[in-house]
């Protein structure tokens, strides 16, 4: 299965309109420091002191950056992107303080406007900085608490405050709510497709994202295939579906909460004992590890990404799959949120196993996979486009070594950034999703009926 | 009161005890911010064996990372062992350390000691000039990298000037060795010498949490 490039094309070229819509919060500049100051405080947490006491200045972080690597520019070493973060903790929180505060100046709403590049445009979160820091510094999750209280100041990229506006405010993105999807499903139902939707009783609720109704139709066309091929009680709810989450994206945690209650009222409601994530890298963090957190208790069921499930199912023998041949030279890119933050590692491995392609392994694989350069939102921010194809470079570079055809993924953000990168740079490698070539290997071609 | 009298008397008590009490201190001042519980279920409940994997591992980065970090960990390493050696098996701060805690080991040669304590300037030299001259490093330094290279060299070179009698009478120079070492101690609470301390902690926190995901850290 291939994307529509003219769909594909049509989305791109609407990017650079998405801020258009966004309603930057109005707030003086005291009240914006204030705020972030407020958001720091409250989010930064004992296992983040230790970290920002122990910070040597070895520079070792910068190694893994893709950012840094692909500009050389010294800006972008990970560790300077927590420099506001680290003179609030000195100030308020270090046991230090009462001498920090002597020598270190506060922070100025003009270094918050400075750092939004850094923190929105130059970091993806991915964590790889992390798996090199000899003192083991979790940078990544403490750039989303700048995020958190940047967003909290109104000092967003346009592109994520209005998506995350959109989200709060309408529970759609990109124009596409309920009602939206519930009329893109019953296409799919009219063309034969047993897509059951808003069942009350369920063990399994599918989640799903706007990027797999607009564009990657085909993802949810085959997961909706295997799940009918494996005949199990499951539903996509119309409460319940988008498993996007721009609140955690842009970093405004009452929408990231917002969002994270739908997919749990709707897998209450329908009593599921496992909820699906399509192929969307931050959607699986979100509910995976985020989610009970926010909720305030565990979750009442098992959250799985789409991959990490394809992966259990072929490894106990219930989804057998047809070889697709060794012809298919392909390669696999980690998404950093499914492997490095979440440990879906093998399961997409013993997937590509059962598929009987000719797998190579990137150089830098795994929880050190190099990320794309387009997650946590950063694909959707336009200031960011020329760094992000610095960025993307490297992935190229990483892919061209291993001599495949194709490199397959399992991240709907990863495969935008992957084609929209491709198509700058001329690049002819296949872009796969792993979903989509689980249905295609299907011994059954016909779906089942509930 | 002469001034070695001075240094290894009053000023010395002073150090340890800011030594100490800065450090238990900032330890436990950072570990007392905010923790919650994780309520998400974890997908590996041996965090606490991540937890001393990942203080083990990062001993020497992984061999993705390795081209790009290994001349600045071999002159790490070398500045490090130098100072364990200088500092730990030279034979007077062996007598040293038994007088203050009652215990002592067996120390080496004094020649094989001034030769650690010149590599272990050079190494310091050389981490210095990297620093200097490698802009992404001259970005992320601040005063603290260069008073912490400062304090731990001083008290290196003092005492080999002391041991091969250079620089005044051995009385003044082996008193400059020893404030070297009080300014040292007393910096040691406030500044980046402190990872010596903080490298446990700060490694096994991240191991285990990664390990409840299911990634070796």
């Amino acid at each position: 299965m291939t994307v529509n490039m003219e769909m594909f094309k049509q989305f791109a070229e609407m990017l650079p309109r998405l801020g258009d819509n966004a309603q930057p919060p109005q707030m003086t500049d005291a009240e914006r420091v204030s705020t972030a100051k407020e958001t720091f405080i409250r989010k930064l947490n004992g296992r983040m002191a230790i970290d920002l006491e122990s910070c040597i200045h070895c520079g070792h972080c910068a190694s893994a950056c893709h950012y840094f690597v692909g500009t050389d520019d010294p800006k972008y070493v990970p560790i300077r992107k927590l420099d506001l973060l680290k003179r609030v903790y000195r100030r308020e929180l270090s046991p230090l303080r009462w001498l920090h505060r002597l020598y270190t100046h506060d922070i100025t709403v003009k270094e918050l406007q400075e750092c939004q590049e850094l923190v929105y445009d130059s970091c993806t979160e991915c964590g790889r900085c992390s798996m090199v820091c000899p003192m083991g510094i979790n940078i990544a999750g403490m750039v989303n608490v700048m995020r958190q209280g940047m967003a909290n100041a109104g000092m967003i990229p346009a592109e994520l405050m209005a998506m995350e506006q959109e989200q709060g405010g309408h529970e759609s993105l990109f124009g596409v709510g309920p009602e939206q999807m519930k009329g893109a499903i019953m296409k799919l139902q009219e063309s034969g497709l047993d897509i059951p939707l808003d069942k009350e009783k369920a063990d399994i609720l599918i989640t799903t994202s706007v990027i797999d109704i607009l564009l990657f139709t085909d993802g949810l066309i085959a997961t909706a295939r295997i799940m009918n091929h494996l005949g199990l009680d499951w539903t996509l709810r119309s409460d319940g579906y988008e498993a996007a989450n721009f609140g955690l994206l842009s970093g405004y945690e009452r929408v990231q909460k917002a969002a994270s209650e739908r997919i749990i009222a709707a897998a209450n409601a329908c009593g599921a004992k496992t909820v699906i994530i399509p192929e969307c890298g931050h959607a699986y963090p979100s509910m995976r590890w985020e989610a009970a957190n926010e909720h305030g208790g565990p979750l009442p069921f098992e959250v799985l990404a789409i991959s990490e499930f394809l992966g259990r199912e072929v490894k106990s023998g219930r989804l057998k799959l047809n070889a697709l041949g060794r012809s298919r030279k392909v390669t696999f890119h980690d998404p950093c949120k499914l492997a490095r933050h979440s440990g879906t590692i093998e399961e997409p491995r013993w997937v590509l196993d059962a598929l009987g392609v000719d797998f190579r392994e990137v150089e830098s694989s795994k929880e050190l996979n190099w990320c794309c350069g387009g997650g946590a939102g950063v694909f959707l921010i336009n200031s960011a486009a020329d760094l992000r194809q610095k960025a993307f470079q490297i992935k190229i570079n990483q892919v061209e070594k291993t001599g495949a055809d194709s490199v397959v993924t399992a991240c709907g953000s990863c495969r935008l950034n992957f084609l929209n990168g491709a198509m700058r740079s001329g690049w002819d490698k296949g872009i796969e999703s792993l979903v989509e070539l689980v249905a295609e290997a299907l011994p059954e071609q016909q779906p089942t009926t509930h | 009161m002469t001034l070695l009298d001075f240094a290894r008397g009053p000023a010395l008590e002073w150090a340890l005890i800011i030594f100490v009490a800065g450090s238990l201190w900032r330890l436990v001042g950072a570990w007392l911010v905010r923790r919650e519980a994780d309520l998400s279920a974890p997908r590996s409940e041996s965090t606490a064996a991540g937890g001393v994997r990942t203080v083990f591992s990062r001993f020497w980065p992984r061999k993705e990372f390795q081209s790009k970090t290994v001349y600045a960990w071999v002159l790490a390493y070398v500045m490090h062992i130098g100072l364990a050696i200088v500092v730990f098996l030279f034979t007077p701060h062996i007598l040293f350390i038994e007088g203050l805690l009652g215990i002592s080991w067996p120390g080496v040669s004094n020649d094989f000691v001034m030769f650690a304590g010149a590599v272990t300037i050079a190494s310091m030299v050389a981490l210095l000039v990297r620093r200097l001259t490698t802009p992404y490093l001259k970005a992320i330094s601040n005063v603290d990298d260069y008073i912490s290279w400062l304090l731990t060299l001083l008290p290196v070179v003092t005492g080999m000037m002391a041991y091969a009698h250079i620089g005044g009478p051995y009385p003044t120079v082996l008193a400059l060795h020893i404030l070297s070492v009080d300014l040292m101690l007393v910096w040691f609470p406030f500044g980046k010498l402190f990872h010596a301390i903080l490298w446990v902690p700060s490694r096994a926190q991240l191991g285990a949490a990664m390990q409840r995901r299911g990634v070796k850290a």
